[in-house]
Parts: structure tokens; sequence; C-alpha cells
């Protein structure tokens, strides 16, 4: 529990550090916002695009597809909050060596780490992306069961937890494959993939998505709460593989990083 | 002196040339991971409007397209969009912001041409790995063949080479920009979202709304993509389309050639006045 | 014989906008811009002659580099004229730029991840360097610069101080008529000064380049140049032989000590002027002669952990040479917040 206390104080320290740096940068808000607003519309244009010629996207409809939408967009603000900032650093401070500044303090190193840049701003993609879900929720003319919001705001967390697995498992990579820079493109790349849900691909892809590179669970699941395709079983199953891609992931960081340490850096 | 002067300019040119592009091959050689990433990421946007187009058709052709019309279009955008890939406003955009620009304006050699080498020593190979995958996945997917026809290869190969110095010319005048402002890569970023439309990336320029196929009639968003690619599924046939077509391509190369010009000496003498 | 460098009445002059702090002052900067005029370079004059070596000195922000920029058509004069090698820099295009070199010390113009000599393979086809001229004065310059297997790994792997003597290499493969350098030894470590500090001279000898290097570095000037450009606030203070100049200053040294016991002020006025008194630190101005001694007397005397004799910095040889006050320095440093700062 004492750890957990302490662990909040560290996070709240982070926050407030980087809260009080990016107040200096107000330009740059303006313009993330701007552009963020702007991809938002190119990619509702898209989707308008895709419906001029069908009725249904692997049976989802018009707004049922643009909550799904708003989903990815506020997934992706966490990503350019807390994820691409913190971890997605990891691989320039292995070659910096600005790593072995964090493995001597008495903080567990990938929670360090994880959080200890946010790029605070980005946050208005989250409430942006939710926002548009909640209004094209109201479109679909659903009612929705507390039991449904429950289950949403579950599986909202099952993805970023997944999506965080994610990140950890492609940057562990970075320990062992030093010279490469990019390893986050290789999430840019298949996380496209997510706007969409995981029933509008054609078969080989849908098994891709769903076992392979588990993309679907991101932003099918927690859309699928909102639209009246989730049950009990789905949602248990979510919360199972979300439960063990963290622990996968954390698992993976460790053996990188023993190796790492035992190798002198 | 050296004996420089001995030689014509264009051996002197050539040779220039030859050691800009072997420098950048070196280079990305020892990036060749990272590259191969990039290369992931580049087919994964195709692969996945693929997809859902592949899922939209699978009740019959949607506005003359087939499935397989859908998978030839998009492995002709993979490749097309890989041999006109623009990356340079970036790197104008850091060297000016970090001093690096001043030895490429003291020697004799204009900065576009060490860009010129760059591209051409990266895009050569990435496309060629593209064009390999193609190949061998028509081995196994009758849906992307493409029938053997050298006139039309011919074409379509001129027509990429076309593409890619109109979008070269477009990205990196835009890029000179950062003369003036911090904000010149998102001006290249925004021309890129209406490209997704306009030029063809997202679909077939046949079914967008009419209205706004006749927009990116006007520009030269068809020239750098759909195009090139419409050449290489054969839905280029008459001779009066290829005429527009090449047509279209030389006169943006023109216009955009001529932007260059303009933005790079204005933003000469802009350097020149302020610094930095 | 034309000069090698002509600078008649150089200026640079630029607006900067002034604006108070806070959104008030930003939105009144929207309203009403006011700007403030900077002058960077002010009427610089001076001639450099063929096969000359000249140091250029001032402290930071003197208008150095805004200089040595007009004289290698980065940026063009706001009033006066400059010509080096027989071209004006601004419009000299190609073939002006082909008989100079321009070597920057904190930036980076060697290819970052592959070895010294692929740039120089580069810059032979850059410049159009026969085979023959290459072959001789790689090798050359090799020698001279000790570069040895440095020029086979990864310019990222290498020292700063074996970055920069690659650079220099990579700069006169071309052998240009004019050598050009920014602050050339900054941040290097002794041995690597030493080294390109020879080797500058060593070229100059063999080849007859004119060389133009800034500096705040005292030291630089002592082994290269016998002539001295001060330039401070862009204005030229100074343009002489270095003897006179070292003639004109009071020449002192200044005594860096870190003291083990505690010593009182006017214990240590016994041994010189007290510049600056900061326990257990302390610096003392002696005459430049009588260092030597004053440091055996101290080291003897009191219980000293650490002690290094050094040169008084420039701008405390500019202050002392041209009784600028202390006010003038402090004004100078004072800005508003000035979007452009003179490079």
């Amino acid at each position: 529990m004492k750890r957990f206390t302490r662990a909040m104080i560290v996070l709240r320290a982070f926050w407030q550090l980087n809260w009080l740096e990016e107040l200096q940068y107000r330009g740059n808000f303006v313009a993330s916002l701007l552009g963020t607003i702007f991809w938002l519309v190119m990619a509702m244009l898209t989707v308008a695009l895709y419906f001029r010629h069908t009725p249904q996207l692997g049976g989802w409809g018009y707004w049922d597809v643009v909550v799904l939408l708003g989903i990815f967009n506020a997934l992706a603000g966490v990503v350019e909050t807390v994820l691409r900032p913190g971890i997605g650093h990891l691989p320039t401070d292995v070659r910096s060596g600005a790593l072995d500044l964090v493995l001597v303090r008495p903080v567990d190193a990938q929670f360090y780490v994880s959080f200890r840049r946010l790029d605070v701003w980005r946050l208005a993609d989250v409430v942006l992306g939710l926002a548009v879900s909640g209004y094209a929720f109201v479109q679909t003319g659903r009612a929705i069961s507390a039991w449904e919001l429950i289950a949403f705001a579950v599986t909202f967390a099952v993805a970023i937890a997944v999506v965080y697995a994610i990140w950890v498992t492609l940057m562990s990579f970075a320990f062992w494959f030093v010279a490469v820079e990019n390893m986050a493109a290789l999430f840019d790349a298949v996380f496209e993939a997510a706007r969409y849900p995981v029933s509008a691909y054609p078969g080989a892809l849908r098994f891709l998505f769903v076992y392979l590179i588990p993309i679907a669970w991101t932003t099918t699941i927690p859309a699928s709460a909102l639209t009246g395709r989730l049950n009990p079983a789905l949602a248990t199953w979510a919360a199972a593989v979300g439960i063990a891609a963290l622990g996968a992931s954390r698992l993976l960081w460790r053996v990188a990083l023993k190796r790492y340490t035992s190798a002198g850096g | 002196m050296s004996p420089a002067s001995s030689r014509t300019p264009f051996a002197t040119f050539r040779d220039q040339y030859a050691e800009l592009m072997r420098s950048a091959f070196l280079v990305d050689l020892q990036y060749r991971a990272s590259i191969a990433i990039w290369l992931i990421w580049g087919v994964t946007e195709p692969i996945i409007s693929l997809g859902i187009w592949w899922s939209i058709a699978a009740g019959g052709a949607v506005d003359g397209y087939t499935r397989e019309g859908f998978a030839r279009y998009f492995f002709g955008v993979a490749l097309v969009n890989q041999a006109t890939l623009s990356w340079d406003a970036w790197n104008i955009d850091r060297w000016i912001r970090e001093g690096e620009m001043n030895h490429r304006l003291t020697r004799p050699i204009a900065p576009i041409h060490e860009a010129i080498a760059d591209n051409v020593a990266y895009k050569t190979p990435t496309a060629t790995i593209i064009l390999t995958m193609w190949i061998i996945a028509s081995l196994f997917w009758p849906a992307v063949r493409i029938p053997f026809e050298p006139g039309r290869w011919s074409l379509a190969i001129i027509a990429i080479v076309l593409a890619a110095a109109i979008r070269f010319l477009n990205g990196y005048a835009t890029g000179l920009l950062a003369f003036w402002t911090t904000r010149a890569t998102a001006l290249v970023e925004l021309q890129f979202g209406l490209s997704l439309f306009l030029s063809g990336r997202i679909a077939p320029l046949s079914l967008l709304p009419p209205r706004v196929a006749h927009v990116a009639e006007y520009l030269w968003f068809p020239y750098v993509l759909s195009f090139p690619v419409e050449i290489l599924t054969g839905a280029v046939t008459t001779s009066e389309q290829y005429l527009r077509g090449f047509a279209g391509q030389a006169i943006w190369l023109a216009i955009w050639l001529a932007l260059y010009l303009v933005v790079w000496t204005r933003g000469r003498r802009h350097y020149g006045a302020v610094g930095g | 014989m034309p000069s090698a460098i002509v600078a008649t009445e150089l200026s640079k002059t630029y607006d900067v906008k002034v604006r108070d702090p806070g959104i008030k002052g930003a939105l009144a900067a929207l309203a009403r811009p006011r700007y403030r005029q900077v002058r960077a370079v002010d009427n610089v004059s001076f001639a450099i002659e063929r096969g000359d070596a000249v140091a250029f000195l001032g402290p930071n922000g003197a208008g150095k580099t805004t200089t040595l920029k007009m004289l290698t058509g980065l940026l063009f004069p706001t009033a006066g004229q400059a010509q080096v090698a027989g071209y004006d820099p601004w419009s000299g295009g190609n073939p002006f730029r082909q008989r100079i070199a321009f070597v920057l010390g904190n930036k980076q113009q060697l290819l970052w991840d592959l070895p010294p000599e692929e740039t120089f393979r580069l810059n032979r086809a850059i410049y159009g360097v026969s085979l023959a001229d290459y072959t001789t004065r790689r090798a050359e310059l090799v020698e001279l610069l000790l570069l040895g297997d440095l020029i086979d790994k990864p310019a990222r792997q290498l020292s700063l101080g074996e970055r920069m003597k690659c650079e220099l290499a990579a700069a006169l493969l071309h052998q240009p008529e004019v050598l050009f350098l920014d602050e050339p030894t900054l941040g290097l470590d002794l041995e690597a000064q030493q080294t390109i500090r020879t080797f500058l001279g060593e070229y100059r000898r063999r080849h007859g380049a004119t060389i133009l290097l800034t500096s705040h570095y005292m030291a630089d000037v002592t082994a290269l140049a016998s002539r001295v450009l001060i330039i401070n606030r862009g204005r030229l203070l100074y343009d002489g032989e270095l003897s006179e100049l070292v003639a004109r200053i009071a020449p002192i040294k200044r005594i860096e000590l870190v003291l083990s016991e505690t010593v009182s002020r006017a214990r240590l006025e016994e041994y010189g002027t007290v510049a600056h008194y900061a326990p257990p630190r302390a610096t003392l101005e002696v005459p430049r002669e009588t260092a030597t001694v004053a440091s055996t007397r101290l080291l003897t005397d009191l219980d000293v952990a650490d002690l290094s004799i050094q040169d008084p910095p420039i701008e405390e040889v500019i202050r002392i040479a041209f009784g600028e006050t202390e006010q003038d320095a402090e004004e100078d440093t004072v800005r508003t917040d000035v979007r452009r700062a003179p490079p």
C-alpha cells in the first residue's frame, strides 16, 4: 500500500512538472489542436466516402463507425499524451546513456520511464475523441444502460492497457536493436487499422488483428459496448486480454532490462 | 588551382551526383533496420484501405471496381507511393533551426542537389523491394496480377518518375518556407491530408463525389499518384487519357519547378538579411 | 597583388521587435509593433593580404560570427562592401565558393554515420579535385593532422577533438585560397587545440592560404596569428600586432586558487590583487613576469588544494585595454524579448 501511495505522489509530481513546462508552449497547443481537428475531419470524410458505396461496414452503420472513430481518436490522444513522450523515448535514452540515470533511482524503472514526460496539451485529443463518440452515440438514437456505460469504461481502460502493453513490448526491443530509432513507427503503422471495426476486414486480416497483433481489442471492444454489441462473455475476455497483455509485456521488459544491466549497458 | 576547370561542367556535375548518391546510399545502408520499418509503415496504409474496399466489394463491383480491381489498384498505390515519398521539408526545417544550412550554402553546389541524390538513393532500392513483393504476391494471388505489356509498363515508369519529381519539388518548395516560418512542415502535412483524397490514396478518384474529383483535376494531386497507378492497373487506355495525363504532369512539373526557384531565391535573400 | 580579404565599412543592422513580457505586452506588440535597431556589425573596415593569418577576437555576441558570415556570403551587408579572393561573397556564386572554406567550431559538416574518408570523397567530387591532387593533399593532411586510422571510424565514434581535425582536413582538400574558421578550438581538449594550432601555422607556411579565425581564446592567437582584430559590440576596436596589444594592456596573469585552509582576504593581498574571494576559492591578479614566482610562494606558504595560472578572459582584456566601464558591459546583456538575436 505504501508503494502505491508513493507511486501516486511521484505521478502527481510528474504531472505538475510537465504542466508547468508545457504552460510555456501555449502556441504549440493551438497548433496541435488544429492539427488534431484537421485529421479528425479527414477521418470522418474517409468514413463518409466508404458509406457512399455501402450501407454498412462489417455490420456497423455509419454512426456506429463514427463512435469507434472517436474512441480511436481518444486512444491516440492517450498515446500522444503519455506513451510517445514517455516510454516512446526509451530508444533515445538507451543510446544516450540517460537511462542509466533512471536506473539508479529508487523508483521502478518502467514506471518512471512511462510517466516522467507527459505532453499534457494532447489531452485535448482525448476529450475531442470522446466528444465525437458522444455525439455519434446520440445520433444512433440508442438508449444506454448503466451496465453498458460501466462496460464501456472498463473496456476503454482495457484498451489503454493493451495499447500500453504493445508500446512496452515494442520499446523493450530497443534494448536489443539499439540502432533502430523508429520503433514507434511500427505501432503507428498497425494502429491505423484500429480506425475501423474489426469485422470490416476480410478474414485473414481479421485473424491478424484479433489474435496476433491484438488491436481489435483496443477500439472495437469499447465501441461495441456503446453500440449494443457487447455481451458479458466478450467483456470478460477483454479484461483477461488486458491483464494478460500487461503481464506479458512486463515480463518482456524485465528480461530486457536484466540483459541491459548485466551487459554493462 | 585544381584542374576542375579543365573538365566540362557536365562531367563535374555527374561526379558530384555520383558521390552524393553514394554517400546517401551508404548512410541508408547503416539505417536499413529503420528503413525496413518505414517500408512496413508505407504498405500498411494501402493494405488497410484494400481490406475495407475488399469487404465493401463483397457483394459485387463498386462503380466498376471489383475486388480484384481494388487489389491491383492498392498494390499500385503502394509502389507509386514508395517512389514519391516526400520528407525533405523536415530536413530543411531542422537544418535551418540548427545552423546546418550554413555549410550547405557555402559550398559550390546548391542544396537541392543533395536532396535529389538522397531521394534517388533511397527510393530506387525501396521501390524495387515493393515491386519484388508485388511480383511474388502475384505468383500466389491471381487478383493482383497485371498483364505483361512492355509499352504500358514503360509509360508507367515515365509517369512514376514525373510524379516523383512533382511531389519532390512540391515538398521541397513548401519546406523552404522554413526560411520564414516554423510551421512549414505543418503546411506539408496539410497538403498530405488533402492528398489522401485528391490523389487517390484512400480510393480511386472515380469513387469520389464528382465535385471533389472535379476539384482534384485542377490541382496537381491526381498526377502524383492516381495517374501513374491507373496506367499500371489498365484504367488508362485511350491515347487521349494518356495525353491529358502526361500533359498535366508536365504542366505541374513546370509550375512547381518555377515555384521552387521563386521560393529558393527569395528564401536565400531573406536568410541573407536576417540570418537563421 | 590584390588583398585576399577586404572589408569596407561593413555593417549589419537588424530590426528587432521590442515587446513587454506577458499577455498585455503581446497584444500591444500586435497593435503597435515597436522595433529596436541592433547593430551587430558597425562600420568595420580592414584588409588582409594573401597568406596572412589574422585572429578576430571578441566576447560572445561581439559581431565576429556575423562578420564572418558576411565574408562567406551567408549574409549580405546592410551597408559597406566585402571582397574575398577577388569576389563579392554574396553574389560570387560557385566560383567564389570554390575558393573558400568555412569551418564552424560547433557545427557538424562530416557525414555523421560514415567514416571521415567518405566525406573526403564527397568533397573531392563537390569541389572537383583531380585524383592526383586529391591523393597528394589527402596524404599531407593526414600526416600533418595526425589522423592515422581515425578516418576509417564512423564520425560519431570520434571525440570532439578528433572530429574537428577531420573537419579541417575535409575542408582543405580543395586547397582554398581563404580559410574561415569560426571558434575552431571551442570545447576541445588541450592536445587537440595544440595540434590544430600547430597545423594551421604549418599549412599556411606551405600553401600560402589566408586564414581568418574567430575566437575568444587568447591562446588561439599566440600560436597562429601575429595580427589581431578586436571587435566588441559590432565595432572594430583594434587592428594591429599582437605584441603591441600585449604591451598596451596591463600584462597580468590570473592565479585561480582552491585553498585547503582558511586564509583571509588581507593575507592573500600580500601576493597580488585579489580579483575574487569566495573561500575556499580565490582569484589573484599578478604581473605576468612574476606569475610563476608568486605561484611558488603561494604553494609554499599556504595549504593549496589546486592552483592554475590563466590569461585574463578576453572580456577583461578589452575592458582593460579600452577602458570600458562595467556599466557599458551590463547594458549589452540586458535585452527585452528579442525575436531574432544576431547570429
